[in-house]
């Protein structure tokens, strides 16, 4: 059942994107239906991960599908409250949901059937805490590579003429600042209530395993990249292309560890 | 248009006439330097050398703390100065308070790495810890009070399950006797997430825990006799390698020691828990001299053989946990520092985001549908 609860909301999600990418060709404004198919999208979703977390015993973040799977909806329930409130940022769903359809595939890939393992340390608050703020983290950034994504397509004729309706790149490079800062405070957090749980886990807050470095390497890059754009006062494409290297960084770090190690954390499933 | 002060009156920064002007387009050395060390391209380097301090560390898997320190220490030195030199300090709180927290924060870690203690500890059922490590390391201004202590692992209970078809480790309950330096004593239950606090001390239980057969052992001549454990490798990750060299105190010759498991431990379909084995077997090998055969004894509890150097007689089997030890008494302090920097940080971006609104174009608020 909650499986095809989620196949519902994939199509929602499908159904959402495809129309912000033809509104976007056809120089249209579907936005009440995009925001409706996105809503939808999301609620059917919650629904599903909650039938699943009950039926398992655990929430959704011990096997790659489940990871996917949280990955996809809480940047989607991110997105779809930002998209309801802030305008500017509406005309970002054509760039932002390709890479919402690369993530449904690839989750695809992986069978939902795998029942998966809890550890036992993962009985403890801090987990869906610090998970909790990294997903604000990369949530928050995915804004930002849309915004910044508009900023760099201007550079083409075709994205100047089909978003000259948003505010100027200098505007929009000021709200990109913006949720970079708040992704910033999120991904603080996210690396205290961490280090925290490690502390309580394995006796250590800190022991450079993978995720543990790169997810702080991220975290100076972040840092890097707002200090540079106060310093310089950088350029609206500079600080485009800095959103969006971080970015790519993050999501490297939260999705590609699983590739090379079987537990998200080192020694976490030991026996 | 500006505030002209009325006749008279001098204007804010004008000397009255007849008092010399103070030089403030030249700023002394001092202030200066301050100036330099404040820079926020300085800041930017730092953080490139914390990065390659991060990935030397990383790749090379060494302690290598010069890497970190000098970024850190920079940082220090940077952040101090902007505070110092920067007005703008004075009129927004909340970035004092961050830069402050900062600067606490690379001081605090300093303090840490000058005073932390990481050890390794193992102790078989019933035996008491008194302050030797199997191994440590330490900052050089740790002052060692782990032989004031007093630790005995009494029994412990480690619960497994078969998730995905694997034997997976479940929860971990040991009950530990103590002796705090300060001479209270008593009974905890750790494991899992729960430490040992005893003195300034963590200990926590690890993944490193299995079997030890029990020696008594008599050297040829001696009047009393030696009791050992020969701690064999992690169970049941290293279930196909239970088996180790010890050498007898006060003998020249090693012998192996080797335990043969006769019976399941383990129940492919229902939960199991770690146990000793009731049916076992330990093999005791004596390596012989070039040429002859090795000698190979099969002992149940209770059983001896007579070495060149004495007698050993098997007693028993028992179960062993590997402990960490860590002292890092700046713990709570870099967390209420962490958490007042990024609370500051919060607040600032709050008060100069509130500034102007989020919405660049506030008129289009509405839904739009064409």
């Amino acid at each position: 059942m909650e499986l095809q609860i989620l196949w519902a909301a994939l199509i929602m999600y499908v159904l959402a994107g495809s129309l912000s990418i033809i509104s976007f060709v056809m120089q249209r404004k579907p936005e009440r239906t995009i925001l409706a198919f996105l809503v939808l999208g999301v609620v059917l979703h919650t629904t599903a991960i909650a039938l699943r977390w009950e039926r398992m015993g655990h929430g959704p973040y011990i096997t790659m599908f489940e990871a996917l799977s949280s990955g996809i909806w809480n940047l989607l329930l991110v997105y779809t409250l930002v998209y309801w409130r802030i305008p500017a940022i509406r005309a970002t769903a054509a760039i932002v949901t390709p890479i919402l359809f690369l993530m449904m595939g690839w989750m695809m890939l992986f069978p939902p059937s795998e029942v998966g393992h809890k550890p036992v340390v993962y009985h403890t608050i801090w987990l869906y805490i610090h998970i909790g703020f990294a997903k604000a983290f990369i949530s928050t950034v995915f804004i930002a590579v849309g915004i910044s994504g508009i900023i760099l397509s201007r550079r083409t004729e075709y994205g100047e003429i089909r978003f000259a309706h948003l505010p100027n790149d200098s505007r929009l490079d000021d709200l990109s600042f913006r949720f970079m800062a708040v992704a910033m405070i999120f991904q603080t957090l996210m690396l205290i209530t961490g280090a925290i749980w490690a502390q309580d886990a394995w006796g250590r807050y800190w022991d450079w395993d993978p995720l543990e470095t790169w997810a702080f390497i991220t975290w100076l890059l972040v840092i890097f990249s707002l200090h540079l754009r106060h310093t310089y006062k950088t350029a609206p494409r500079t600080g485009a292309l800095l959103v969006i290297s971080v970015f790519i960084m993050a999501f490297v770090v939260f999705f590609g560890v699983p590739f090379v190690s079987t537990d998200f954390h080192q020694g976490v499933g030991r026996s | 248009m500006p505030d002209i002060p009325p006749p008279g009156i001098p204007s804010p920064g004008i000397p009255p006439p007849g008092f010399p002007s103070p030089d403030i387009s030249k700023p002394n050395t001092v202030v200066r330097v301050l100036r330099l060390l404040a820079s926020l391209k300085l800041t930017l380097v730092l953080i490139i050398m914390l990065l390659i301090g991060i990935l030397i560390i990383y790749y090379t898997r060494t302690r290598f703390v010069w890497a970190l320190a000098i970024p850190f220490i920079g940082f220090a030195i940077n952040l101090t100065a902007t505070v110092l030199t920067n007005p703008v300090f004075r009129r927004q709180m909340a970035l004092l308070v961050f830069h402050l927290a900062l600067i606490s924060i690379a001081l605090l870690i300093a303090i840490d790495w000058l005073t932390y203690l990481k050890g390794q500890i193992e102790l078989v059922e019933g035996e008491t810890f008194s302050g030797q490590t199997l191994s440590e390391e330490s900052g050089p201004l740790h002052r060692r009070k782990l032989n004031n202590l007093q630790l005995t692992n009494e029994s412990f209970t480690i619960n497994y399950i078969i998730a995905d078809g694997q034997l997976r480790r479940a929860d971990t309950s040991n009950q530990v006797e103590w002796v705090a330096p300060d001479g209270r004593s008593g009974r905890s239950i750790i494991g899992n997430q729960e430490p040992l606090l005893l003195g300034g001390y963590r200990f926590y239980t690890t993944n490193n825990k299995g079997f030890a057969p029990i020696f008594r052992w008599r050297l040829n001549g001696a009047d009393t006799d030696k009791i050992g454990a020969v701690h064999l490798p992690s169970f049941p990750i290293q279930l196909l390698q239970q088996k180790n060299e010890w050498t007898p105190p006060g003998s020249t010759m090693p012998v192996w020691i080797l335990l043969q498991i006769e019976e399941e431990i383990f129940f492919p379909d229902k939960p199991s828990n770690l146990r000793v084995p009731d049916k076992h077997t330990v093999v005791v090998r004596l390596n012989a001299p070039q040429g002859d055969n090795d000698q190979r004894w099969e002992l149940k509890p209770g059983d001896s053989v007579r070495l060149p150097d004495g007698v050993l007689t098997y007693q028993e089997l028992r179960k062993w946990m590997g402990y960490e030890v860590s002292y890092n008494f700046t713990l709570p302090w870099l967390l209420t520092a962490s958490v007042l920097a990024v609370l500051s940080m919060g607040w600032h971006f709050w008060r100069k985001f509130a500034a102007r609104p989020w919405n660049p174009n506030s008129g289009e608020s509405k839904l739009g549908e064409s």
